[in-house]
């Protein structure tokens, strides 16, 4: 690997994980606070893609311009589903919320193949190729590494600075405290997973110009954003990130050493080792929201 | 091994059992017998860890898939007769189960922890299976050739020696699970409280190890028996998550705690599905899955013990009265 090589991987490392990291944060959010185990978080995204698609498609919209109705409609997509399934079962057995949460991957995968078939489906955005030197960067990608970051930032902003951000981090530290001393933890609760599902709608979004969108794409995204909050320490907002950079480099790496079967493959033993080893995550203590 | 009361009830099942290919049959309702019957196996198998022993395993593809694959390379490099790759694949699937098992239960992964490293085990192999192109066929899958008629060669025009062959892996696997009463006690006992279990002397890591092993093995001849049945198989079906899915869908929707849990699940499950494919499935590709998810969350929802627990209780309720108001008075003190 010669050097412009080598930095034109770097660079794809970096932007990938930046959309990782949007990917993530999301899930992160949820289990966080409501220490519930979403494993529809990929189907989220893939929604969120779809939706994005077909403003895009059937109005002419620029798909980056279709984000904040994505945004709202995966809102209120994410309030319903909590309000429904996750609800009743936050005092049952982690088992269960899983197997509930499984089940609603079928569900929503099967009712997108039932709407949209099974085709891929994509939105190319023409857009000039940055160049800086030897090294090209998509301008798709750039975008979609900056709205990582940056709605990265602003929910740190957001859980740092409002009011209902404090409320969130109360309810994510202790739910049965924060109910005495008068935080409303059940809507609290509602309007995190909303978060949650709104950021996968973001991620949709910023996606939709670079990946094609199909029924069984969430399938992917949702095992590595699981990936990525478990290196980073589930809940750990700075640990989701370094896991993001961390499952980036893998990925562009070993994609371009191997392939990229054995690069999610390596991921997924790191994921493994990190669970048997260092369950904290690689930050080693659990930095909460 | 089992009571007269319990002998009375099986023997007529077994005789309705093993006539039911003698009514004639369009070979289509025959194929979903058979597939109603391994699934019915499959589900069985996993229940052995996931249900008995408590480690809710969502990985089952994996050794699903090393018994399919095994297998195929085993007839098609070696030559070797199907009815012997079929058991060498399970013992495969067995020992590479160790893999995961053993490095899990010694670092004392647990729960949810669990399940995501068997998630994570399944689709590493799946990713191996895709990237070694030249030996597996990759996404494509591969073919089994055509073979000689015979037992031998695990290879029938009709459908009807199949069922015969998945029923009786079935039932010895029921006849097995129902004699090993003691190591049962102890799976049920590590499920319930591992902690407690461990400190009445139950050797907790070596147990779950054996469950584990026991139900890889018998997963693995289900995987095996899949490819000799379908005669195609590619890394996404045999690894995929769908079908560690639809093990654990089977199980917890018949009913956890019970041998015959599974088989229900399996019983009233399929068919439906197999018959919305068929029904709906030029236009609604899927729709059969949607159902299955829904009947599952509101299975986990409503009814935690699954069809059999539940028709237990109920019976409990309305036929032994007395008996279940001896029981709810000690229960509430």
């Amino acid at each position: 690997m010669d050097m412009v090589m080598l930095l034109q991987v770097l660079v794809n490392a970096i932007l990938l994980g930046g959309m990782y990291a949007i990917i993530s944060v999301g899930l992160n959010l949820i289990f966080g606070v409501l220490k519930v185990i979403n494993f529809a978080h990929g189907e989220l995204i893939m929604l969120g893609m779809y939706v994005s698609y077909w403003l895009a498609f059937l109005y002419g919209l620029n798909p980056y311009l279709t984000l904040p109705i994505t945004a709202i409609t995966l809102f209120v997509i994410g309030v319903c589903i909590e309000r429904v399934l996750i609800k009743p079962l936050l005092n049952a057995p982690p088992i269960n919320q899983l197997l509930t949460t499984a089940a609603l991957i079928l569900v929503i995968q099967n009712l997108a193949l039932i709407l949209w078939r099974a085709d891929y489906r994509g939105i190319t955005v023409r857009m000039p190729l940055i160049t800086l030197g030897p090294v090209f960067i998509s301008a798709t990608r750039f975008i979609a590494f900056a709205g990582g970051i940056a709605a990265s930032l602003i929910l740190y902003y957001l859980l740092m600075k409002t009011d209902v951000g404090i409320r969130i981090r109360a309810v994510a530290q202790d739910p049965e405290v924060s109910q005495l001393l008068g935080v409303n933890v059940p809507r609290i609760q509602t309007i995190t997973f909303g978060l949650g599902a709104l950021l996968a709608g973001v991620s949709g979004s910023l996606m939709i110009p670079i990946f094609m969108v199909n029924p069984t794409v969430g399938g992917s995204f949702g095992l590595i954003a699981w990936v990525i909050i478990v290196l980073g320490g589930l809940g750990s907002f700075t640990g989701a990130l370094i896991g993001s950079f961390v499952v980036g480099f893998i990925e562009a790496f070993i994609g371009v050493l191997i392939s990229l079967e054995i690069a999610r493959a390596v991921a997924f033993l790191a994921f493994i080792l990190i669970l048997l080893f260092k369950p904290a995550g690689i930050l080693g203590e659990r930095a909460r929201v | 091994m089992f009571s007269t009361s319990n002998l009375k009830y099986l023997i007529p099942f077994l005789v309705v059992l093993y006539s039911l290919p003698l009514i004639p049959q369009p070979p289509y309702i025959m194929h979903v017998i058979v597939v109603t019957m391994l699934w019915a196996y499959l589900a069985t198998a996993w229940s052995i860890l996931g249900c008995f022993a408590g480690q809710l395993s969502l990985g089952h593809a994996a050794f699903f898939g090393i018994g399919a694959y095994s297998s195929y390379f085993l007839t098609t490099w070696y030559n070797v007769p199907p009815i012997l790759s079929l058991v060498v694949g399970g013992s495969l699937a067995s020992a590479i189960s160790i893999g995961i098992g053993y490095p899990c239960f010694r670092y004392g992964l647990r729960g949810v922890y669990f399940t995501l490293a068997t998630i994570a085990f399944a689709e590493i192999l799946k990713d191996i299976f895709i990237y070694l192109r030249d030996i597996t066929g990759g996404s494509l899958g591969v073919w089994l050739p055509m073979a000689q008629e015979g037992i031998v060669n695990l290879y029938f025009i009709n459908k009807e020696p199949y069922y015969y062959i998945i029923t009786t892996m079935w039932l010895s696997l029921i006849l097995i699970l129902s004699a090993a009463r003691r190591f049962k006690d102890y799976l049920i006992a590590i499920r319930e409280d591992e902690d407690v279990a461990a400190s009445v002397g139950i050797n907790v890591t070596k147990y779950k190890l054996v469950a584990l092993l026991i139900s890889s093995y018998f997963t693995g001849l289900g995987g095996a028996f899949y490819l000799y049945y379908f005669r195609y198989i590619n890394p996404y079906i045999t690894f995929g998550l769908d079908t560690s899915l639809q093990m654990v869908l089977l199980s917890i929707f018949g009913g956890m705690y019970s041998l015959w849990g599974p088989f229900i699940g399996s019983v009233i499950l399929t068919p439906i599905g197999e018959y919305l494919r068929i029904v709906l499935g030029g236009a609604y590709v899927g729709s059969h899955l949607v159902i299955y998810g829904v009947l599952l969350i509101i299975v986990i929802r409503f009814l935690p013990k699954g069809v059999v627990g539940t028709l237990k209780l109920v019976y409990d309720k309305f036929v032994v009265r007395a008996g279940g108001y001896a029981v709810k008075r000690s229960e509430s003190f």
